[in-house]
């Protein structure tokens, strides 16, 4: 953690940190499918990535499903697109009760555990990131995510017995990719964002910090993500005790570095489909120069994507971005 | 006694006090909520649409305000939408029959190859508490369905929502088709990755980027 943590911090210029594997599946010429259900091609896009992109890390794949479906969710895993959660696993308090916490060998985590461990043992010029999905973010794929924003008030200790079996798969599932030699992990909290902070604290920043308390040390770093805050919850991000918090476009880069202690790195925030998606070389370089001149002069700031880069993101538009990043 | 009914049943839509048996919200527990107040209402001589006017879409137009300037956030707007629907149960009948009337149908689906639905059912519950009849065909709704429904249901307005940049391009085509089929058909687009640029690049009558400004859209098109 110190490591990653002092060399942003005593790094001279902002370091570039774009949240992105697709453009790595897409340059092999693989499909979102092949990437999602397979350890190898996963680790090979990491590996196209780290060398021919120039950023501070790589980081694996956002998928916000797999743990979902190691509890036994359903998944619906079109060709090319993200896959997402469909249906319902539970939805009362009895639901709750009887879920079992899933062992490590369910679903896809194993292919997940494989791609991080050859990214590690194969990728030597950039520290690797894992990736995870939040508590909260999880238990809304398990319980349903409208009703879970009803169901913290009408039925409060069912959702917070969820969390608990969410957190303890999730720790249990952090500290399996920390012991892959990774740097740290991204945890995505997307859906945490749709709440005030004391919501934020009490169902999402109270579990995320179990898994931060297990998990992080001086050799790996918690990335907290919520890209659903536009301000509200950042007191709840802090409270998580993740040494870097990363932010989506909906919010102020500004406003949160002034709110964030000064050594807890600070990433963010260009939009990842007006940018980097639907933009073109020039807009792409406009908006990063925009947002380094506002938030360049934070030692702690990291510029990075708001969220994971879409698949088909041109890739003029990351080269425009990085070089931008690179010659300020 | 009736404005004092409208009033109760206008604090449960606007706090989210769904029912008797509902806890929440906290200061509110153990109270009649929007579903005991409705029956009440009624029974006492008050009309629909009095409750669909001056309680229920009073309420939300609030629930909606404070959304957009961040003093509630999704859980309570959902509460409120809950208590909102439980009340207009009671109202169905009376919709039915023609004894109240609507600002108009609305048509709401995700696009099809989407399967996220929380932003969907959000501003369907809202457009349904502004006065409007709603039709939501779910998620993953394809063109043809979009079409025949505009096709049953002339006048109606359409949304249609996605979540993803890879599905958000799916919403041309759908347009195309229902202005093919209805060219006066007005269509409003919403979502988290769209834009109100990528809205009027495919056509797009309006756009929301929040659920206040599509009600505010829709309501300056029936007006």
């Amino acid at each position: 953690m110190k490591e990653f943590i002092d060399k942003v911090l005593e790094s001279q210029k902002t370091l570039a940190f774009p949240i992105m594997t697709h453009p790595g599946i897409e340059a092999l010429g693989k499909t979102v499918k092949e990437a999602v259900t397979d350890g190898l091609v996963h680790y090979q896009a990491i590996k196209y990535l780290s060398e021919n992109y120039d950023m501070v890390a790589c980081s694996s794949i956002m998928d916000l499903t797999v743990e979902a479906e190691a509890f036994g969710a359903t998944i619906n895993m079109p060709e090319d697109e993200v896959p997402s959660v469909t249906g319902r696993l539970v939805s009362d308090a009895g639901s709750v009760a009887a879920l079992q916490v899933p062992s490590l060998d369910k679903g896809r985590i194993p292919q997940y555990l494989l791609a991080n461990k050859l990214a590690v043992e194969n990728v030597k010029n950039k520290p690797i990131f894992s990736g995870c999905i939040g508590p909260f973010s999880l238990a809304g794929r398990l319980y349903d995510m409208s009703e879970i924003m009803v169901g913290i008030y009408i039925e409060p200790d069912a959702i917070l017995q969820l969390l608990q079996k969410c957190t303890d798969y999730l720790i249990n599932y952090c500290t399996a990719l920390k012991a892959t030699g990774t740097a740290g992990i991204i945890i995505a909290e997307p859906a945490a964002g749709l709440m005030s902070n004391d919501e934020c604290m009490t169902y999402s920043t109270d579990f995320v910090k179990q898994i931060v308390e297990a998990v992080q040390d001086d050799t790996f770093t918690v990335i907290l993500h919520n890209c659903g805050n536009t301000g509200q919850c950042t007191q709840a991000m802090v409270a998580s005790g993740a040494r870097a918090l990363h932010f989506g476009n909906a919010i102020d880069m500004e406003q949160v570095l002034a709110e964030c202690p000064s050594d807890i790195l600070v990433l963010g925030n260009l939009n990842p489909v007006g940018v980097f998606k639907q933009g073109t070389p020039a807009t792409v370089r406009l908006e990063t120069k925009a947002l380094l001149s506002k938030v360049g002069k934070y030692r702690n700031f990291v510029i990075s994507s708001g969220c994971d880069i879409p698949p088909h993101a041109p890739e003029e538009n990351i080269k425009s971005f990085l070089e931008t990043v690179s010659n300020n | 006694m009736n404005s004092e009914l409208l009033e109760k049943l206008s604090e449960c839509v606007e706090f989210g006090k769904i029912n008797l048996a509902s806890p929440y919200p906290p200061q509110m527990k153990g109270q009649p909520g929007a579903d005991e107040i409705t029956k009440e209402a009624l029974e006492s001589g008050v009309t629909p649409t009095e409750i669909l006017n001056d309680a229920l879409i009073f309420a939300m137009n609030k629930v909606g305000q404070k959304f957009s300037e961040n003093k509630i956030f999704v859980p309570q707007m959902l509460l409120s939408a809950k208590a909102m629907s439980a009340s207009m149960t009671h109202l169905k009948p009376f919709f039915a029959s023609g004894a109240v009337q609507r600002k108009g149908t609305f048509i709401i689906g995700t696009v099809f190859g989407d399967l996220h639905d929380i932003g969907k059912n959000l501003f369907a519950m809202m457009v349904e508490g502004a006065g409007w009849e709603v039709i939501d065909l779910g998620i993953d709704v394809k063109t043809e369905k979009f079409v025949e429904t505009v096709q049953q249901n002339p006048g109606a307005v359409v949304g249609i929502s996605a979540l993803l940049t890879t599905t958000m391009v799916n919403m041309k085509p759908v347009i195309d088709a229902i202005k093919t089929a209805s060219p006066n058909t007005k269509v409003i687009v919403g979502g988290a990755p769209l834009s109100a640029d990528f809205a009027a690049t495919i056509g797009a009558d309006g756009y929301g980027k929040n659920p206040q400004e599509g009600i505010v859209w829709l309501d300056k098109i029936s007006a």
